[in-house]
């Protein structure tokens, strides 16, 4: 039941805000937001207690990984949608028709890809999170911002018909054994069935997942399209393109690789996913030794964070794959925040270019602090909850016998510290916090308390943990098979 | 049956081996279409013979979608735009030596899946599954738009084929996601194309190189 409601709350906003202008969207698009945030606490409660929550006979089913997921989609929608409570700053009054009901049908199509059972239906919803964001990256309608959005659907629907394929072939070998089934592609029934699927076919189909499910996720060399849509996207969009949607991708991984892993043994798909993540972190740590544009720099750390990530899944074991857990959810925080202040700092300034942005701390005081708190956290210091995330990655490298790929992470992860640093240092001070950028700065509890929430969400990752959250990584590891 | 599903697939890949081959919009739009009726008869033709009445259905639709509906869109899309002479020394000669190998490449790459198939459809899948590997060729290769929408609506049928000789259709529910996803996605690029005449007064790709590191 809560996970029917979970899914109409942004559904159902999706459908009335098409029709609501003004005053009344905001209104609704609130109500929508936080109804929605309402069902994922109740989700995580109901799993928390029932181990998992399922409806529509099956169809529907949420276990400890769904959970942790609906937890993060909530949590990051309800951060970026606030952004837009107040309306759009220049934008026009029709706008709002534009925006919200894509906005809310963008959470819904996450929310149904980390809910449901049938794989194949899991493919249709992350196809839907393409279709429904395209017209979300090129809000703007500018030549950047459209090629953007070509790029962006051209790409992830390659990406997402080679996950296609890979879905086939593993419904092949699902129904080669046990007969066309009628849920031959529920999660749960090839589960059951994987010892006995035929590992050949499964882990060929594992490379077309992981490539076609990685380009969601944003794995090198699959990323070429997430920079332009990060950096071109309207803030709250980019916010939560890098927060979740990023993190679906490789939830879907995450589900086909349960199933590999029992049919043909876990050292395939941990090969793979190393050889991403190390590549992905090159690539990214390539970009960030120099940035010139912040809103690329987020998104090229995007990539460098997604490859962690499959590189604590790559190297196994309980820290491992309960780091990778926490660290997309740290990630999330932590990246969306960066996104909705980089909104702010690119209104304020006109402009995104790093060199031109000088003395943010001076100019906007509010925005500034938490922009660079929000990037000390990125970077991995401590007392924020990346610290750990990563710490439990690395050290499950060295432990697990992956030495020299968790030294050259490291090495990587060194690199990228080093471009954000010196960015940072360029935006955060220096002369010429114009006056223009002063007088903007104009900011209620209303715009400050979602960033303060989530910044000291992260604060609890990075030092005491809040009960439950052990016990409920714990059951997130169990879910993916250790 | 083997015969009946090979034959029609082996057709789907000479159509498909002559997309690429070649140059003018209406005559690849056509062979599009030639593509998409041969995989829609190839659906009715495993409905009929595996005794599995919801393909003949599934035929229909796909029909309905990739031999009318999108063929539709394209031509709109392309309205306006100039027949583009072949620039001199190009021809399709090394696309076509290319999309060869991708036939041998496919049969290599597809061995695990037609190792453990007992279907009597097993046969044709790599040829399906080529046709799928050309259709990316195409998509990849596109110089302008048009061409790259077209490659990936190949790959697509490709896939489409894939699927329904290595599992005889998938579930309906999954079908129908399918079916609706590619139209939209369709429908999405018109509007990105059609924006994007109107922004660059061409549709060449190289005009889309704003956006770099």
């Amino acid at each position: 039941m809560s996970l029917i409601v979970l899914l109409l709350a942004p559904l159902a906003g999706a459908a009335l805000l098409g029709r609501a202008t003004g005053a009344a969207a905001r209104t609704l698009h609130a109500a929508a937001l936080a109804a929605t945030l309402g069902a994922a606490a109740a989700v995580v409660v109901g799993v928390a207690g029932a181990g998992t929550v399922t409806a529509l006979d099956g169809l529907l089913r949420a276990d400890a990984l769904s959970a942790w997921m609906v937890g993060l989609i909530g949590i990051v929608a309800a951060l970026a949608g606030a952004e837009t409570l107040a309306g759009f700053p220049g934008g026009a009054a029709g706008e709002s028709r534009r925006f919200y009901p894509l906005f809310h049908l963008f959470v819904f199509t996450m929310l149904l890809a980390v809910t449901t059972d049938d794989l194949g239906l899991m493919w249709v919803a992350v196809e839907g999170t393409t279709l429904a964001s395209v017209f979300l990256v090129n809000f703007h309608r500018t030549r950047a911002s459209l090629e953007a959005a070509y790029k962006y659907l051209l790409i992830c629907s390659v990406g997402i018909a080679l996950a296609f394929v890979g879905t086939v072939f593993i419904y092949f070998a699902d129904a080669q054994r046990i007969g066309a089934e009628t849920h031959a592609l529920r999660w749960t029934t090839l589960v059951r069935w994987a010892p006995q699927l035929p590992p050949a076919v499964v882990e060929l189909a594992f490379v077309f997942l992981l490539v076609g499910y990685g380009t969601k996720a944003g794995l090198a060399p699959m990323h070429t399209w997430l920079p332009d849509a990060h950096s071109e996207a309207p803030a709250p969009v980019s916010a939560l393109m890098s927060g979740v949607l990023l993190s679906v991708g490789i939830y879907a991984v995450l589900r086909f690789k349960t199933v590999v892993d029992l049919a043909a043994g876990p050292g395939f798909t941990r090969r793979l996913l190393v050889l991403f993540g190390l590549s992905s972190m090159a690539v990214a740590a390539a970009f960030l030794w120099a940035p010139t544009n912040f809103k690329r720099m987020l998104a090229y750390s995007s990539v460098e964070h997604l490859g962690l990530v499959s590189l604590g899944l790559g190297f196994g074991g309980l820290w491992g794959v309960t780091g990778a857990a926490l660290h997309l959810g740290n990630h999330a925080l932590a990246k969306s925040v960066l996104f909705v202040l980089s909104g702010r700092i690119r209104d304020a300034y006109g402009t995104v270019e790093i060199p031109s942005v000088r003395g943010l701390l001076a100019a906007m005081p509010v925005t500034g602090r938490g922009f660079v708190v929000a990037l000390l956290a990125l970077l991995g210091l401590p007392p924020f909850g990346l610290f750990i995330s990563e710490l439990m990655i690395l050290g499950a490298g060295f432990q697990e016998g992956w030495g020299p790929a968790a030294a050259l992470g490291l090495v990587l992860l060194l690199v990228a510290f080093g471009g954000l640093l010196r960015a940072l240092h360029s935006m955060a001070y220096g002369a010429g916090g114009s006056a223009a950028a002063a007088a903007r700065e104009t900011l209620t509890w209303k715009g400050a308390a979602p960033i303060a929430i989530a910044l000291s969400l992260l604060v609890l990752t990075g030092t005491a943990w809040p009960p439950g959250l052990a016990s409920a990584l714990e059951r997130v590891a169990a879910v993916m098979g250790g | 049956m083997t015969a009946t599903t090979n034959l029609l697939v082996f057709f789907g890949l000479v159509v498909t081996l002559l997309l690429v081959w070649r140059q003018s919009w209406p005559a690849r739009v056509r062979l599009f279409v030639a593509q998409s009726i041969l995989l829609a008869l190839l659906a009715a033709a495993i409905g009929w013979l595996a005794g599995k009445p919801a393909l003949l259905v599934v035929a229909l639709v796909f029909l309905g979608l990739k031999a009318w509906i999108i063929p539709r869109i394209l031509w709109r899309m392309a309205a306006g735009t100039p027949l583009r002479a072949l620039p001199p020394g190009h021809s399709s000669g090394v696309a076509l030596l290319l999309a060869g190998g991708l036939v041998v490449a496919a049969y290599v790459i597809i061995l695990p899946i037609t190792a453990t198939a007992t279907l009597p459809t097993a046969d044709a899948i790599p040829l399906a599954f080529a046709m799928s590997l050309i259709g990316l060729f195409v998509c990849v290769t596109g110089r302008d738009v048009l061409g790259q929408v077209l490659g990936f609506l190949v790959f697509e049928n490709g896939i489409f084929g894939l699927a329904l000789l290595a599992t005889y259709g998938l579930p309906g529910l999954v079908e129908a996601g399918v079916f609706l996803d590619v139209l939209v996605i369709v429908l999405l690029m018109e509007g990105v194309v059609m924006q994007i005449r109107r922004e660059h007064d061409s549709i060449d790709v190289d005009r889309l190189r704003e956006l770099r590191g």
